[in-house]
């Protein structure tokens, strides 16, 4: 066999220098970006109005195997911190109950938030032209699936080794029952895989995971670690490190379609979409979880959520794409005003429904009413009497026959469901900036709370059909609706939801909701 | 104690934050179900770990077979579409939950095998050039097969892990969404190792061109993958169905046209050329190729195919996408078949017989693994002239 001259001067090099010579991930990364080749055919199959340029580049340069390499340290840290160390201190044992509480909810909502991503970043992995944008996107595809896995390994964690398995171990099924669901559906599914590419990006990746994450993901690691949780800052700091690169790919999103003429005209009016959208929930359910789903405080909500999604994403990181003409979303101002008031009307109503959750809620003890009086002025006034008025009927204890919805019932105060938000909001008894607004189409009615969303249901209103929970159980009884959607623990008859997180206090059962006659009905048909 | 909590105390370690914890919480647990998804129905006796953390993350309503959610999308694409439907597919299944990657990977699983072979394949490149191998590969092997036809080869690879993405987008089931993201990695891993291994070669062999412009040039305008780069067209852009994706992917496209590129023709020959660097790479794409064998065999055979109310239904189906890309994908072989005359010819090793004996492997593997099982009857025989009638 000849031996070419390519070989002959391999060979020469040999004899010089045999040190080890391997292959880098960025010396094979550089090359992406002419994996890809023009033909016919080749365009997205989910539409949208922005044209992504083919030249963008990814800022974290990842190929498959060295993604792995990277979760997979990851990994080892975290599921060894959890399977050794946390477990021999019994720490699922050291939580207090109210946030164990919390958990069910945090750890199962964001699980879809996560799998939903999963089919959103799949959308933009489509959509996108360039290989290297195609390979950001890729890479945020199997990190969400990490995501889901991890969410899911926290309540595993919780189910197997805590102190109240119950929601923790059938979330998948039980979640449905509540007036939680929808809204969290809407932000953390929906609105990520269903719309125009870009617009879900921005949904996705510019405001849920560039504003939001940073409350829901980092904040709360401070709020469970107070609480004795150590479980979650475990999992949930190592999912955070994910993000950053998840925020960069909403970054390129925004950098591909900048010299596209649809940018100028449609970005800033999509992002306002987006940004409402993610704060409408966000914003009172967060607050919620923290303050009241919490027994040590932090700080108010309000403080975080001005720090956050105010200050670093409102200002400094929309400001970052000022360049490519992003502008500060309308209706932050509108959102600000929800982060005061909008968790603490939403509590009231999530209580007073309490029956339909698939975790335990507790009432403020005196303590923390002086907490939220301290730092909400007019706290007091407007909920701390209602709360002891319910108390003093014995809504924590099931021979009271008092379910708190009887009281919104009673005093004339009827709770509607935001049709684009799925948000449940009381007009007539709210602190919010929540008004009703009823509008009328094919003969159904349909409320809104804001003007937000009663603008995108009035240019689209066949995106906004989805029935709520008061259409969807209208005339028929309460207990009846918790046994179908299995909200009952493995006796078959004590709820997995209870008013109350006492360690002697009585458990309700299906017989004790039974026995109130509770029936669904839809305010709307009332107007 | 009060209820301020500052300065990052901790609950578990602080004394007198821990006290309050601990009065608080009940003296027994409330609950003794404790095993997460307990309601599901798992593929062996017990739920596993891979069955607990992924199995009905998928939050559909339950007119999507298998959700257990109910009513209507809450937001829906522009114009009423929505998120996800029945209507994505042409297959019909009671449960579209019941798929299990039957090696159980989530995640963590699937990336610590990955991390592992580029830990082994760094370890691998460094003693593999330390140890002068790269001298005895021929240089028309090395040169005009690895530099061209490897490197056009990886452009199959890549166009077949796009076709992954609407896929991960549209299907109905959590276990299939996960499947599906991790074989589509595969795949462009398999890309990005092709280039790994250009590039290598390039430091080793001064003047070797580990630019991908020359490939690229054969496989969008060469005759030796013209039959594939039109399947893989179709398959990518052309299919909405993502259940015919992977069907058409996976089932008929890569265990015929990708197995005989891989296994017959790079894997089995290189050696023969002196090249011991190529089986390194193309045996972790064949490892791949065997663990994606048992997910899309698990959801067309075990899951869609015995499907107690739309089995026969879903079978007739599979028959008639098999007729529809086996045609295309006998094309794209007999295309390649024009690869044998690059290539000095060894006796028993490159010769018509032993093309026709490499093709008999693969369409005999094909026929017992994947047309079998669905009832395709199927003339292996015939195709096997079709391909060879492409020997230049």
């Amino acid at each position: 066999m000849a031996i070419s001259s390519a070989t002959k001067a391999a060979t020469d090099a040999l004899a010089v220098n045999r040190a080890p010579v391997s292959v880098g991930a960025q010396e094979v990364h550089r090359w992406l970006q002419s994996f890809t080749w023009d033909f016919d055919k080749n365009r997205t199959k989910y539409s949208t109005k922005y044209k992504m340029a083919n030249d963008t580049k990814e800022q974290f340069k990842l190929i498959a195997k060295e993604y792995a390499r990277m979760e997979s340290v990851k990994d080892e840290r975290q599921f060894g911190s959890l399977q050794d160390v946390l477990t021999r201190v019994d720490a699922a044992n050291r939580v207090h109950p109210k946030w164990n509480e919390s958990m069910k909810v945090i750890s199962n909502f964001l699980e879809v938030g996560e799998y939903n991503a999963i089919a959103a970043t799949g959308m933009l992995w489509d959509s996108a032209t360039a290989p290297e944008q195609k390979n950001g996107y890729l890479g945020q595809v199997l990190d969400e699936i990490r995501h889901t896995n991890q969410c899911g390994y926290i309540n595993y964690y919780f189910a197997k080794q805590g102190q109240d398995a119950a929601g923790h171990n059938d979330a998948r099924r039980t979640r449905a029952i509540g007036p939680l669901w929808k809204g969290m559906k809407r932000v953390f599914s929906d609105g990520f895989i269903s719309g125009d590419a870009v617009e879900c990006s921005i949904n996705l990746q510019l405001v849920g995971e560039a504003c939001f994450t940073n409350p829901l993901i980092v904040a709360v690691t401070e709020w469970a670690s107070a609480n004795g949780d150590e479980m979650t800052p475990t999992v949930f700091l190592s999912i955070e490190t994910d993000e950053l690169r998840h925020m960069a790919n909403g970054y390129q999103t925004v950098v591909s379609i900048a010299n596209d003429e649809a940018a100028s005209k449609y970005l800033n009016t999509d992002l306002n979409n987006a940004f409402w959208t993610q704060q409408k929930y966000f914003t009172p359910v967060l607050g919620m979880m923290f303050e009241y789903g919490s027994h040590f405080k932090v700080e108010p909500w309000v403080k975080t959520w001005n720090r956050w999604v105010y200050e670093d994403w409102g200002g400094i990181w929309i400001g970052r794409l000022g360049k490519y003409g992003v502008e500060s979303p309308a209706s932050l101002r509108d959102a600000k005003k929800d982060a005061y008031w909008a968790h603490h009307d939403l509590f009231l109503i999530a209580y007073a429904l309490w029956p339909t959750g698939f975790f335990r809620l507790t009432l403020p003890t005196a303590e923390e009413a002086e907490w939220y009086e301290a730092n909400y002025p007019g706290w007091y006034d407007m909920y701390g009497v209602v709360y002891e008025e319910w108390r003093a009927r014995g809504c924590e204890d099931p021979n009271s026959g008092f379910l708190p919805i009887q009281w919104f019932i009673e005093n004339n105060h009827p709770v509607y469901i935001d049709r684009v938000s799925q948000v449940p909001f009381c007009p007539s008894y709210s602190k919010g900036a929540s008004t009703l607004r009823v509008l009328e189409l094919n003969g159904k009615k349909h409320s809104f709370s804001d003007q937000w969303g009663e603008r995108m249901w009035l240019s689209e209103p066949e995106r906004y059909e989805c029935q709520n929970i008061f259409e969807q159980y209208e005339g028929r009884e309460l207990s009846e609706v918790i046994a179908e959607g299995h909200g009952v623990r493995s006796d078959g008859k004590t709820l997995i939801a209870q008013p109350h997180t006492s360690k002697d206090g009585k458990l309700w059962t299906l017989d004790d909701i039974k026995k109130i006659g509770c029936v669904f009905a839809d305010p709307l048909k009332a107007l | 104690m009060s209820i301020v909590v500052s300065g990052g105390r901790r609950g578990l370690t602080d004394p007198e934050i821990a006290k309050v914890i601990l009065d608080a919480i009940p003296d027994k647990p409330l609950e003794t179900q404790r095993k997460m998804n307990y309601f599901m129905t798992p593929r062996g006796k017990r739920i596993n770990e891979y069955e607990t953390l992924c199995c009905y993350t998928q939050p559909t309503p339950d007119w999507i077979p298998g959700g257990l959610d109910w009513g209507d999308w809450t937001q829906k694409f522009h114009g009423g579409r929505p998120s996800w439907s029945n209507e994505s597919t042409e297959m019909h299944s009671s449960d579209w939950h019941r798929h299990r990657d039957p090696a159980f990977r989530w995640h963590a699983l699937y990336v610590k095998d990955k991390a592992e072979e580029w830990r082994y394949t760094d370890r691998f490149l460094k003693a593999y050039s330390a140890d002068g191998h790269v001298r005895s590969i021929d240089p028309v092997w090395r040169d005009e097969v690895l530099g061209d036809y490897l490197g056009a080869f990886g452009f199959s690879e890549y166009g077949l892990f796009n076709s992954h993405s609407s896929a991960t987008r549209d299907c109905l089931g959590d276990t299939l969404r996960m499947s599906i993201a991790m074989i589509g990695l595969d795949k462009v891993d398999n890309a990005q190792m092709i280039q790994a291994e250009r590039t290598f070669l390039a430091k080793l062999v001064p003047g070797f061109d580990e630019s991908t412009d020359v490939p690229k040039n054969e496989w969008t305008k060469g005759s030796i993958y013209k039959g594939a780069r039109e399947t893989v067209e179709e398959i990518w852009q052309g299919t909405y169905d993502w259940n015919e994706i992977l069907f058409a992917g996976h089932m008929i496209y890569d265990p015929l046209f990708g197995q005989f590129v891989r296994r017959e023709f790079f894997l089995r020959l290189s050696s023969y050329y002196g090249d011991n660097l190529t089986p390194f790479f193309i045996n972790q794409m064949q490892l791949y190729h065997s663990q994606t064998k048992g997910i899309t065999k698990d959801m067309f055979h075990t899951c869609l195919a015995v499907d107690e109310n739309f089995g026969d239904y879903n079978v007739s189906l599979m028959n008639m996408w098999s007729d529809k890309w086996l045609p295309r994908t006998v094309n794209a072989m007999k295309d390649f078949m024009g690869i044998f005359s690059k290539i000095p010819t060894i006796a028993g090793v490159s010769d018509k017989a032993a093309i026709e004996a490499a093709l008999e492997r693969v369409f005999d593997d094909w026929q017992r693994d994947y047309a079998d099982p669905i009832g395709y009857k199927v003339d292996t025989a015939a195709m096997i002239k079709t391909v060879l009638s492409g020997l230049k």
